[in-house]
Protein backbone atom coordinates (compact mmCIF):
# COMPACT_ATOMS: atom_id res chain seq x y z
CA UNK A 1 0.00 0.00 0.00
CA UNK A 2 2.50 2.10 1.05
CA UNK A 3 4.64 1.79 -1.79
CA UNK A 4 2.33 2.62 -4.15
CA UNK A 5 1.32 5.46 -2.54
CA UNK A 6 4.78 6.75 -2.58
CA UNK A 7 4.96 5.73 -6.38
CA UNK A 8 2.18 7.75 -7.31
CA UNK A 9 3.32 10.60 -4.96
CA UNK A 10 6.40 10.75 -7.12
CA UNK A 11 4.83 10.04 -10.51
CA UNK A 12 2.62 13.24 -9.88
CA UNK A 13 5.34 15.12 -8.71
CA UNK A 14 7.61 14.02 -11.94
CA UNK A 15 4.08 14.85 -14.65
CA UNK A 16 4.39 18.73 -13.00
CA UNK A 17 7.68 19.18 -13.60
CA UNK A 18 10.55 19.92 -11.10
CA UNK A 19 8.57 20.90 -8.05
CA UNK A 20 9.73 17.25 -6.23
CA UNK A 21 12.63 19.28 -5.45
CA UNK A 22 11.26 21.26 -2.90
CA UNK A 23 9.74 18.46 -1.38
CA UNK A 24 12.89 16.71 -0.93
CA UNK A 25 14.47 19.65 0.35
CA UNK A 26 11.99 19.73 3.19
CA UNK A 27 13.08 16.36 3.95
CA UNK A 28 16.66 16.57 3.81
CA UNK A 29 16.16 19.59 6.64
CA UNK A 30 15.02 17.21 8.97
CA UNK A 31 17.45 14.97 8.25
CA UNK A 32 19.91 17.35 8.55
CA UNK A 33 18.48 18.57 11.79
CA UNK A 34 19.05 15.18 13.35
CA UNK A 35 22.11 15.25 12.26
CA UNK A 36 22.90 18.70 13.64
CA UNK A 37 21.92 17.08 17.14
CA UNK A 38 24.09 14.22 17.21
CA UNK A 39 26.79 16.80 15.93
CA UNK A 40 26.21 18.70 19.17
CA UNK A 41 26.40 16.02 21.63
CA UNK A 42 29.89 14.96 19.96
CA UNK A 43 31.29 19.09 20.51
CA UNK A 44 29.90 18.98 24.08
CA UNK A 45 32.46 16.07 24.41
CA UNK A 46 34.98 17.37 22.96
CA UNK A 47 34.34 20.93 23.92
CA UNK A 48 37.83 21.90 25.18
CA UNK A 49 39.53 20.60 21.93
CA UNK A 50 41.27 23.96 20.08
CA UNK A 51 38.87 25.40 17.52
CA UNK A 52 40.41 25.32 14.14
CA UNK A 53 40.02 21.56 14.71
CA UNK A 54 36.49 21.84 15.29
CA UNK A 55 36.09 23.96 12.29
CA UNK A 56 38.21 21.42 10.01
CA UNK A 57 35.90 18.81 11.29
CA UNK A 58 32.65 20.64 10.59
CA UNK A 59 33.81 21.58 7.54
CA UNK A 60 31.41 18.23 5.56
CA UNK A 61 28.89 19.75 6.87
CA UNK A 62 28.51 22.71 4.97
CA UNK A 63 26.49 22.73 1.73
CA UNK A 64 25.05 19.56 2.95
CA UNK A 65 21.67 20.19 1.70
CA UNK A 66 22.75 21.20 -1.44
CA UNK A 67 24.79 18.20 -1.80
CA UNK A 68 22.26 16.15 -0.70
CA UNK A 69 19.47 17.46 -3.21
CA UNK A 70 22.12 16.87 -5.95
CA UNK A 71 22.68 13.83 -5.07
CA UNK A 72 18.81 12.90 -4.89
CA UNK A 73 18.63 14.51 -8.28
CA UNK A 74 21.46 12.53 -9.95
CA UNK A 75 19.41 9.67 -8.56
CA UNK A 76 16.26 10.64 -10.02
CA UNK A 77 17.93 10.72 -13.36
CA UNK A 78 19.50 7.17 -13.04
CA UNK A 79 16.47 5.67 -11.94
CA UNK A 80 13.90 6.76 -14.19
CA UNK A 81 10.13 6.28 -13.28
CA UNK A 82 9.18 3.43 -15.73
CA UNK A 83 5.52 3.93 -15.53
CA UNK A 84 5.53 6.97 -16.55
CA UNK A 85 7.96 6.20 -19.44
CA UNK A 86 5.82 3.70 -20.56
CA UNK A 87 2.50 5.30 -20.14
CA UNK A 88 3.51 9.01 -20.36
CA UNK A 89 2.59 11.25 -22.65
CA UNK A 90 3.56 9.82 -26.23
CA UNK A 91 1.56 11.76 -28.86
CA UNK A 92 3.45 14.73 -28.16
CA UNK A 93 6.68 13.75 -30.18
CA UNK A 94 5.16 13.76 -33.33
CA UNK A 95 4.50 17.64 -33.78
CA UNK A 96 7.91 18.00 -34.26
CA UNK A 97 7.95 16.87 -38.15
CA UNK A 98 5.29 17.52 -38.92
CA UNK A 99 6.41 21.09 -40.80
CA UNK A 100 7.24 20.06 -44.70
CA UNK A 101 8.74 21.71 -47.18
CA UNK A 102 7.84 23.54 -49.70
CA UNK A 103 9.28 24.05 -53.48
CA UNK A 104 7.88 27.06 -55.27
CA UNK A 105 4.58 26.56 -52.91
CA UNK A 106 3.51 23.66 -55.37
CA UNK A 107 5.51 20.50 -54.54
CA UNK A 108 6.00 19.34 -51.46
CA UNK A 109 9.71 17.32 -50.74
CA UNK A 110 8.40 13.89 -49.84
CA UNK A 111 11.35 12.92 -46.90
CA UNK A 112 11.72 9.07 -46.65
CA UNK A 113 11.01 7.85 -43.02
CA UNK A 114 12.86 10.56 -40.33
CA UNK A 115 12.65 9.96 -36.96
CA UNK A 116 9.38 9.23 -35.89
CA UNK A 117 7.79 8.18 -38.91
CA UNK A 118 10.40 5.35 -38.87
CA UNK A 119 9.33 3.76 -35.87
CA UNK A 120 5.97 4.16 -37.36
CA UNK A 121 6.73 2.08 -40.08
CA UNK A 122 9.88 0.11 -38.89
CA UNK A 123 10.05 -3.42 -38.97
CA UNK A 124 7.66 -5.26 -36.71
CA UNK A 125 9.89 -7.60 -34.56
CA UNK A 126 9.84 -8.68 -30.85
CA UNK A 127 13.56 -9.42 -30.96
CA UNK A 128 15.51 -7.43 -28.35
CA UNK A 129 18.55 -6.91 -29.30
CA UNK A 130 21.20 -7.49 -26.40
CA UNK A 131 23.43 -4.32 -24.80
CA UNK A 132 26.39 -3.91 -26.63
CA UNK A 133 28.22 -2.54 -24.15
CA UNK A 134 28.14 -6.01 -22.24
CA UNK A 135 31.76 -7.69 -23.19
CA UNK A 136 31.05 -11.33 -22.56
CA UNK A 137 34.41 -11.74 -22.93
CA UNK A 138 35.55 -10.49 -19.69
CA UNK A 139 35.86 -11.95 -16.05
CA UNK A 140 33.62 -9.10 -14.81
CA UNK A 141 30.56 -9.50 -17.24
CA UNK A 142 31.01 -13.55 -16.44
CA UNK A 143 31.44 -12.66 -12.47
CA UNK A 144 28.16 -10.29 -12.81
CA UNK A 145 26.09 -13.86 -12.82
CA UNK A 146 27.31 -16.04 -11.21
CA UNK A 147 24.55 -16.61 -8.64
CA UNK A 148 22.24 -17.10 -10.81
CA UNK A 149 23.15 -20.41 -11.32
CA UNK A 150 22.55 -23.39 -8.89
CA UNK A 151 26.34 -23.71 -8.93
CA UNK A 152 26.77 -19.78 -7.27
CA UNK A 153 26.38 -18.43 -3.90
CA UNK A 154 23.08 -19.36 -2.33
CA UNK A 155 20.60 -17.02 0.31
CA UNK A 156 21.45 -17.75 4.14
CA UNK A 157 18.49 -20.25 5.30
CA UNK A 158 18.05 -21.68 1.20
CA UNK A 159 21.49 -23.28 1.02
CA UNK A 160 21.22 -26.67 2.16
CA UNK A 161 24.82 -27.25 3.36
CA UNK B 1 -15.99 5.02 -37.12
CA UNK B 2 -13.32 6.37 -35.23
CA UNK B 3 -15.85 7.00 -32.43
CA UNK B 4 -16.08 2.90 -32.54
CA UNK B 5 -12.29 1.94 -32.81
CA UNK B 6 -8.84 2.81 -32.61
CA UNK B 7 -6.90 4.28 -35.26
CA UNK B 8 -3.17 3.88 -35.61
CA UNK B 9 -0.67 4.88 -38.01
CA UNK B 10 2.04 2.85 -39.09
CA UNK B 11 2.93 -0.78 -40.41
CA UNK B 12 4.73 -1.18 -36.85
CA UNK B 13 3.42 -3.43 -34.13
CA UNK B 14 1.01 -4.81 -36.53
CA UNK B 15 0.47 -8.47 -35.21
CA UNK B 16 -0.40 -6.55 -31.74
CA UNK B 17 -2.61 -4.45 -33.08
CA UNK B 18 -4.59 -7.07 -34.68
CA UNK B 19 -4.36 -9.56 -31.81
CA UNK B 20 -5.43 -6.85 -29.47
CA UNK B 21 -8.15 -6.13 -31.46
CA UNK B 22 -9.38 -10.07 -32.33
CA UNK B 23 -9.35 -10.66 -28.64
CA UNK B 24 -10.53 -7.15 -27.16
CA UNK B 25 -13.67 -7.10 -30.04
CA UNK B 26 -12.47 -3.72 -30.93
CA UNK B 27 -12.32 -2.04 -34.14
CA UNK B 28 -9.12 -0.83 -35.74
CA UNK B 29 -7.97 1.01 -38.42
CA UNK B 30 -4.52 1.48 -39.48
CA UNK B 31 -3.45 4.53 -41.56
CA UNK B 32 -0.34 5.45 -43.20
CA UNK B 33 1.49 2.09 -43.86
CA UNK B 34 4.58 2.61 -45.81
CA UNK B 35 2.60 5.92 -47.35
CA UNK B 36 6.05 7.91 -47.92
CA UNK B 37 8.23 4.76 -49.11
CA UNK B 38 9.04 4.40 -52.44
CA UNK B 39 7.00 0.90 -52.47
CA UNK B 40 4.01 1.68 -50.28
CA UNK B 41 1.21 0.20 -48.38
CA UNK B 42 1.36 -3.73 -47.01
CA UNK B 43 3.49 -6.23 -48.01
CA UNK B 44 3.33 -9.60 -49.27
CA UNK B 45 3.83 -11.24 -45.18
CA UNK B 46 1.64 -8.95 -43.65
CA UNK B 47 -1.26 -9.92 -46.60
CA UNK B 48 -0.37 -13.89 -45.67
CA UNK B 49 -0.97 -12.45 -41.68
CA UNK B 50 -4.24 -11.43 -42.20
CA UNK B 51 -5.47 -14.22 -44.23
CA UNK B 52 -4.40 -16.47 -41.46
CA UNK B 53 -6.19 -14.21 -39.03
CA UNK B 54 -9.35 -14.70 -41.35
CA UNK B 55 -8.62 -18.82 -41.25
CA UNK B 56 -8.73 -18.61 -37.78
CA UNK B 57 -11.91 -16.10 -36.93
CA UNK B 58 -15.59 -15.96 -38.21
CA UNK B 59 -17.23 -13.16 -39.53
CA UNK B 60 -14.23 -10.62 -39.62
CA UNK B 61 -14.46 -8.22 -42.50
CA UNK B 62 -11.43 -6.85 -43.57
CA UNK B 63 -11.52 -3.67 -45.81
CA UNK B 64 -7.57 -2.53 -47.23
CA UNK B 65 -8.06 0.68 -50.19
CA UNK B 66 -6.13 0.47 -53.34
CA UNK B 67 -2.70 1.24 -52.75
CA UNK B 68 -2.94 -0.59 -49.52
CA UNK B 69 -2.00 1.84 -47.03
CA UNK B 70 -5.20 1.92 -45.28
CA UNK B 71 -6.26 -0.60 -42.74
CA UNK B 72 -9.89 -1.65 -41.63
CA UNK B 73 -10.63 -4.69 -39.37
CA UNK B 74 -13.58 -5.68 -37.85
CA UNK B 75 -13.04 -9.17 -36.04
CA UNK B 76 -15.12 -11.76 -35.84
CA UNK B 77 -15.52 -14.30 -33.45
CA UNK B 78 -12.49 -16.54 -32.67
CA UNK B 79 -12.88 -20.14 -34.24
CA UNK B 80 -10.04 -22.40 -34.61
CA UNK B 81 -10.43 -25.82 -35.34
CA UNK B 82 -7.73 -27.12 -38.27
CA UNK B 83 -6.14 -24.32 -40.37
CA UNK B 84 -3.64 -24.83 -42.88
CA UNK B 85 -1.39 -22.19 -43.68
CA UNK B 86 1.15 -21.41 -46.41
CA UNK B 87 3.00 -18.49 -44.67
CA UNK B 88 4.87 -16.23 -46.84
CA UNK B 89 8.47 -16.60 -46.74
CA UNK B 90 8.93 -12.95 -46.25
CA UNK B 91 8.94 -13.98 -42.80
CA UNK B 92 9.37 -17.14 -40.87
CA UNK B 93 6.47 -18.78 -38.84
CA UNK B 94 7.47 -17.73 -35.84
CA UNK B 95 6.38 -14.30 -36.86
CA UNK B 96 2.70 -15.96 -37.27
CA UNK B 97 3.05 -18.05 -34.52
CA UNK B 98 3.62 -15.18 -32.18
CA UNK B 99 0.47 -14.04 -32.87
CA UNK B 100 -1.63 -17.20 -32.92
CA UNK B 101 0.14 -18.76 -29.75
CA UNK B 102 -1.75 -15.33 -28.01
CA UNK B 103 -4.84 -16.17 -29.92
CA UNK B 104 -4.84 -19.88 -29.79
CA UNK B 105 -6.64 -20.54 -26.14
CA UNK B 106 -9.43 -18.19 -27.01
CA UNK B 107 -10.82 -20.12 -29.73
CA UNK B 108 -14.27 -21.71 -30.18
CA UNK B 109 -12.59 -25.02 -30.72
CA UNK B 110 -9.13 -26.25 -29.78
CA UNK B 111 -6.50 -25.00 -32.29
CA UNK B 112 -5.18 -27.27 -35.35
CA UNK B 113 -2.72 -25.32 -36.97
CA UNK B 114 -0.34 -26.60 -39.76
CA UNK B 115 1.95 -24.02 -41.39
CA UNK B 116 3.98 -24.13 -43.82
CA UNK B 117 7.07 -21.78 -44.72
CA UNK B 118 10.29 -20.39 -43.20
CA UNK B 119 10.85 -22.32 -39.75
CA UNK B 120 14.40 -20.66 -38.42
CA UNK B 121 15.42 -17.52 -39.84
CA UNK B 122 17.49 -14.52 -38.07
CA UNK B 123 14.96 -11.90 -37.62
CA UNK B 124 12.31 -13.89 -36.03
CA UNK B 125 11.82 -16.13 -33.27
CA UNK B 126 12.04 -19.42 -35.04
CA UNK B 127 9.32 -22.51 -34.12
CA UNK B 128 12.53 -24.33 -32.06
CA UNK B 129 12.78 -21.11 -29.54
CA UNK B 130 8.77 -20.87 -29.22
CA UNK B 131 8.65 -24.51 -28.49
CA UNK B 132 11.07 -24.42 -25.93
CA UNK B 133 10.44 -20.85 -24.31
CA UNK B 134 6.97 -19.77 -24.99
CA UNK B 135 4.87 -23.25 -24.52
CA UNK B 136 6.30 -23.32 -20.68
CA UNK B 137 4.92 -19.44 -20.24
CA UNK B 138 1.49 -20.39 -21.36
CA UNK B 139 1.80 -23.84 -18.92
CA UNK B 140 2.35 -21.39 -15.97
CA UNK B 141 -1.28 -19.83 -17.00
CA UNK B 142 -3.12 -23.35 -17.08
CA UNK B 143 -2.89 -23.78 -20.56
CA UNK B 144 -1.62 -27.28 -20.44
CA UNK B 145 -2.84 -31.00 -21.34
CA UNK B 146 -2.31 -33.08 -24.54
CA UNK B 147 -3.34 -31.46 -26.93
CA UNK B 148 -0.68 -28.66 -26.51
CA UNK B 149 2.48 -29.34 -28.60
CA UNK B 150 4.06 -27.67 -31.50
CA UNK B 151 5.64 -30.12 -33.36
CA UNK B 152 8.40 -29.10 -36.57
CA UNK B 153 7.94 -32.42 -39.33
CA UNK B 154 9.83 -30.48 -41.30
CA UNK B 155 12.35 -27.70 -41.29
CA UNK B 156 13.09 -25.03 -43.94
CA UNK B 157 15.79 -22.54 -43.64
CA UNK B 158 15.45 -19.11 -45.16
CA UNK B 159 15.25 -18.28 -47.87
CA UNK B 160 13.42 -20.74 -49.36
CA UNK B 161 11.69 -22.17 -46.73
CA UNK B 162 9.51 -25.89 -47.45
CA UNK B 163 9.25 -26.44 -43.45
CA UNK B 164 6.50 -27.17 -41.94
CA UNK B 165 5.07 -27.28 -38.06
CA UNK B 166 2.13 -28.32 -36.51
CA UNK B 167 0.37 -26.55 -33.53
CA UNK B 168 -2.05 -27.75 -31.60
CA UNK B 169 -3.69 -25.86 -28.47
CA UNK B 170 -6.78 -26.63 -26.33
CA UNK B 171 -9.38 -24.17 -25.67
CA UNK B 172 -9.31 -22.29 -22.28
CA UNK B 173 -12.35 -20.46 -20.40
CA UNK B 174 -10.55 -18.57 -18.47
CA UNK B 175 -6.72 -18.68 -17.49
CA UNK B 176 -5.37 -18.30 -13.91
CA UNK B 177 -3.81 -15.85 -12.52
CA UNK B 178 0.29 -16.39 -11.78
CA UNK B 179 2.36 -15.33 -9.13
CA UNK B 180 5.80 -15.51 -10.52
CA UNK B 181 8.38 -13.45 -8.66
CA UNK B 182 11.23 -15.55 -7.99
CA UNK B 183 13.06 -17.08 -10.96
CA UNK B 184 15.15 -19.42 -8.99
CA UNK B 185 18.52 -20.56 -9.78
CA UNK B 186 19.37 -21.73 -13.38
CA UNK B 187 19.83 -25.82 -12.80
CA UNK B 188 20.54 -27.07 -16.65
CA UNK B 189 20.84 -25.61 -20.05
CA UNK B 190 19.21 -27.51 -23.07
CA UNK B 191 19.61 -26.73 -26.36
CA UNK B 192 18.93 -28.13 -30.24
CA UNK B 193 21.82 -27.72 -33.04
CA UNK B 194 20.14 -27.95 -35.99
CA UNK B 195 21.67 -28.54 -39.65
CA UNK B 196 20.28 -29.08 -42.80
CA UNK B 197 21.72 -29.48 -46.20
CA UNK B 198 25.35 -29.02 -44.81
CA UNK B 199 27.26 -31.45 -43.58
CA UNK B 200 25.82 -33.02 -40.22
CA UNK B 201 29.04 -31.99 -38.37
CA UNK B 202 28.56 -28.77 -38.32
CA UNK B 203 25.85 -29.14 -35.65
CA UNK B 204 28.68 -31.07 -33.38
CA UNK B 205 30.64 -27.87 -33.64
CA UNK B 206 28.34 -25.51 -32.47
CA UNK B 207 27.47 -27.49 -29.73
CA UNK B 208 31.16 -27.97 -29.20
CA UNK B 209 31.97 -24.19 -28.97
CA UNK B 210 28.87 -23.62 -27.08
CA UNK B 211 29.76 -26.11 -24.08
CA UNK B 212 32.96 -24.32 -24.03
CA UNK B 213 31.60 -20.79 -23.09
CA UNK B 214 28.89 -22.75 -20.62
CA UNK B 215 30.49 -24.77 -18.79
CA UNK B 216 32.11 -23.05 -16.50
CA UNK B 217 28.95 -22.09 -15.25
CA UNK B 218 27.19 -25.39 -14.83
CA UNK B 219 27.77 -28.53 -15.85
CA UNK B 220 24.15 -30.07 -16.35
CA UNK B 221 24.41 -28.72 -20.28
CA UNK B 222 22.66 -30.91 -23.34
CA UNK B 223 22.47 -29.46 -26.32
CA UNK B 224 20.89 -32.41 -29.18
CA UNK B 225 21.87 -32.33 -32.41
CA UNK B 226 18.91 -32.56 -35.10
CA UNK B 227 19.99 -33.58 -38.41
CA UNK B 228 16.73 -33.31 -40.86
CA UNK B 229 17.81 -35.17 -44.41
CA UNK B 230 15.60 -35.71 -47.61
CA UNK B 231 12.48 -34.30 -48.05
CA UNK B 232 11.88 -33.06 -44.22
CA UNK B 233 15.52 -30.57 -45.00
CA UNK B 234 13.43 -28.36 -47.24
CA UNK B 235 14.94 -25.72 -50.07
CA UNK B 236 18.04 -23.91 -48.35
CA UNK B 237 20.81 -24.90 -46.68
CA UNK B 238 21.58 -23.79 -42.93
CA UNK B 239 22.54 -24.02 -39.56
CA UNK B 240 21.19 -23.04 -35.81
CA UNK B 241 21.48 -23.39 -32.52
CA UNK B 242 18.80 -22.61 -29.96
CA UNK B 243 19.44 -23.23 -26.35
CA UNK B 244 17.28 -22.32 -22.73
CA UNK B 245 18.72 -22.17 -19.27
CA UNK B 246 15.64 -23.68 -16.94
CA UNK B 247 15.62 -22.82 -13.40
CA UNK B 248 14.49 -24.41 -10.26
CA UNK B 249 11.36 -22.73 -9.97
CA UNK B 250 10.49 -23.36 -13.55
CA UNK B 251 11.41 -20.47 -15.78
CA UNK B 252 12.96 -20.61 -19.66
CA UNK B 253 15.42 -18.02 -20.27
CA UNK B 254 16.31 -18.89 -24.08
CA UNK B 255 18.60 -17.68 -26.84
CA UNK B 256 18.95 -18.41 -30.41
CA UNK B 257 20.73 -18.23 -33.45
CA UNK B 258 20.88 -19.04 -37.20
CA UNK B 259 22.93 -19.32 -40.04
CA UNK B 260 22.81 -16.27 -42.66
CA UNK B 261 20.51 -17.18 -45.21
CA UNK B 262 22.32 -18.42 -48.27
CA UNK B 263 23.16 -15.48 -50.59
CA UNK B 264 22.48 -12.75 -48.37
CA UNK B 265 25.22 -11.27 -46.25
CA UNK B 266 28.91 -12.74 -45.13
CA UNK B 267 28.49 -16.37 -44.18
CA UNK B 268 29.22 -17.61 -40.59
CA UNK B 269 31.31 -20.81 -39.33
CA UNK B 270 29.84 -22.61 -36.63
CA UNK B 271 32.04 -22.40 -34.04
CA UNK B 272 31.20 -18.58 -34.06
CA UNK B 273 27.59 -19.08 -33.94
CA UNK B 274 28.04 -21.50 -30.90
CA UNK B 275 30.31 -18.99 -29.13
CA UNK B 276 28.05 -15.91 -29.72
CA UNK B 277 24.87 -17.78 -29.08
CA UNK B 278 25.71 -19.11 -25.72
CA UNK B 279 26.89 -15.08 -25.05
CA UNK B 280 23.15 -14.81 -26.10
CA UNK B 281 22.31 -16.43 -23.11
CA UNK B 282 24.38 -14.80 -21.03
CA UNK B 283 22.97 -12.04 -22.01
CA UNK B 284 19.73 -12.77 -21.03
CA UNK B 285 21.12 -14.42 -18.04
CA UNK B 286 22.03 -11.11 -17.25
CA UNK B 287 18.30 -9.52 -18.23
CA UNK B 288 17.12 -12.54 -15.94
CA UNK B 289 13.80 -12.44 -14.51
CA UNK B 290 10.78 -14.97 -14.65
CA UNK B 291 10.00 -14.70 -18.45
CA UNK B 292 12.36 -14.21 -21.02
CA UNK B 293 12.56 -11.45 -23.08
CA UNK B 294 10.91 -12.41 -26.39
CA UNK B 295 8.04 -13.86 -24.71
CA UNK B 296 7.75 -10.70 -22.49
CA UNK B 297 4.31 -9.63 -24.10
CA UNK B 298 2.80 -13.36 -24.10
CA UNK B 299 2.99 -13.17 -20.50
CA UNK B 300 1.70 -9.56 -20.10
CA UNK B 301 -1.50 -10.47 -22.38
CA UNK B 302 -2.00 -13.51 -20.36
CA UNK B 303 -1.84 -11.63 -17.00
CA UNK B 304 -4.17 -9.17 -18.63
CA UNK B 305 -6.52 -11.69 -19.19
CA UNK B 306 -6.41 -13.36 -16.65
CA UNK B 307 -9.51 -13.79 -13.92
CA UNK B 308 -10.07 -10.75 -11.73
CA UNK B 309 -7.13 -11.77 -9.37
CA UNK B 310 -3.54 -10.17 -8.92
CA UNK B 311 -0.66 -11.26 -11.13
CA UNK B 312 2.44 -10.79 -10.78
CA UNK B 313 5.79 -11.50 -13.23
CA UNK B 314 9.01 -10.76 -12.70
CA UNK B 315 10.64 -9.12 -15.99
CA UNK B 316 14.25 -8.41 -16.92
CA UNK B 317 13.96 -4.82 -19.22
CA UNK B 318 11.20 -4.44 -20.83
CA UNK B 319 12.08 -4.96 -24.60
CA UNK B 320 10.67 -1.60 -27.37
CA UNK B 321 8.30 -4.33 -27.99
CA UNK B 322 6.93 -5.36 -24.97
CA UNK B 323 6.75 -1.05 -24.09
CA UNK B 324 4.84 -0.57 -27.24
CA UNK B 325 2.12 -3.68 -25.84
CA UNK B 326 1.82 -2.62 -22.88
CA UNK B 327 0.45 0.89 -24.43
CA UNK B 328 -1.72 -1.02 -26.76
CA UNK B 329 -3.10 -3.17 -23.68
CA UNK B 330 -3.69 0.05 -22.17
CA UNK B 331 -5.95 1.34 -25.56
CA UNK B 332 -7.32 -1.93 -25.92
CA UNK B 333 -8.24 -3.17 -22.62
CA UNK B 334 -8.08 -0.39 -20.48
CA UNK B 335 -5.42 -2.02 -18.17
CA UNK B 336 -2.34 -0.54 -16.58
CA UNK B 337 0.76 -2.32 -15.00
CA UNK B 338 2.23 -1.34 -11.74
CA UNK B 339 6.12 -1.36 -12.72
CA UNK B 340 8.30 -1.36 -10.09
CA UNK B 341 12.03 -1.37 -9.97
CA UNK B 342 13.96 -4.22 -8.09
CA UNK B 343 17.47 -4.26 -8.36
CA UNK B 344 19.19 -6.92 -7.20
CA UNK B 345 20.92 -7.24 -3.37
CA UNK B 346 24.60 -6.23 -3.61
CA UNK B 347 26.13 -9.11 -2.09
CA UNK B 348 24.46 -11.14 -4.68
CA UNK B 349 25.88 -11.23 -8.27
CA UNK B 350 22.81 -11.74 -10.05
CA UNK B 351 22.65 -9.84 -12.97
CA UNK B 352 20.82 -6.45 -13.89
CA UNK B 353 17.96 -4.74 -12.75
CA UNK B 354 14.23 -6.59 -12.78
CA UNK B 355 11.25 -4.93 -12.93
CA UNK B 356 8.20 -6.37 -11.43
CA UNK B 357 4.86 -6.15 -13.32
CA UNK B 358 1.57 -6.35 -11.57
CA UNK B 359 -1.70 -5.70 -12.56
CA UNK B 360 -5.23 -7.17 -11.60
CA UNK B 361 -6.80 -9.13 -15.21
CA UNK B 362 -9.45 -8.24 -16.31
CA UNK B 363 -11.65 -11.50 -16.13
CA UNK B 364 -11.87 -12.05 -19.71
CA UNK B 365 -13.95 -15.87 -19.98
CA UNK B 366 -14.10 -16.99 -23.40
CA UNK B 367 -17.61 -17.15 -24.63
CA UNK B 368 -16.44 -19.02 -27.61
CA UNK B 369 -15.91 -22.00 -26.40
CA UNK B 370 -18.77 -24.70 -26.37
CA UNK B 371 -20.04 -25.83 -23.19
CA UNK B 372 -19.98 -29.71 -22.73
Amino acid sequence: EDESDEEEATGRAGDSGHCSEEEEEEGEEESEDEEDESGEEKEMESEEEEEEEEQGALRWKEDLQQKASQAFLRQQEAAPNLRKLVYGTVVEADKSDEEEEELGGLFRVNRPQTSKKFTADALDCSRFKPDTSHDWDLEEMLNSIRDCFVTGKWEEGQDAA
Amino acid sequence: MESHGLTYDGCNFFRQRLVLSTLSGKRVKIKNIRSKDDNPGLRDFEASFIRLLDKVTNGSRIEINQTGTVLFYQPGLLYGGAVEHDCNTQRSIGYYLEALLMLAPFMKMSLKATLRGVTNDPIDPTVDLLKSSALPVMKRFGIDGEGFDLKVVKRGMAPGGGGEVVFTCPVRRTIKPVQLADPGKIKRIRGVAYSVRVSPQMANRIVESARGVLNQFLPDIYIYTDHMKGPNSGKSPGFGLTIVAETLNGSFLSAEMSSTPQGQGDPVLPEDLGRNCAKLLLEEIHRGGCVDSSNQSLALLLMTLGQQDVSKVLLGPLSPYTIEFLRHIRDFFQIMFKIEVQKPSEEESKGGDKVLMTCVGVGYSNINKTLK
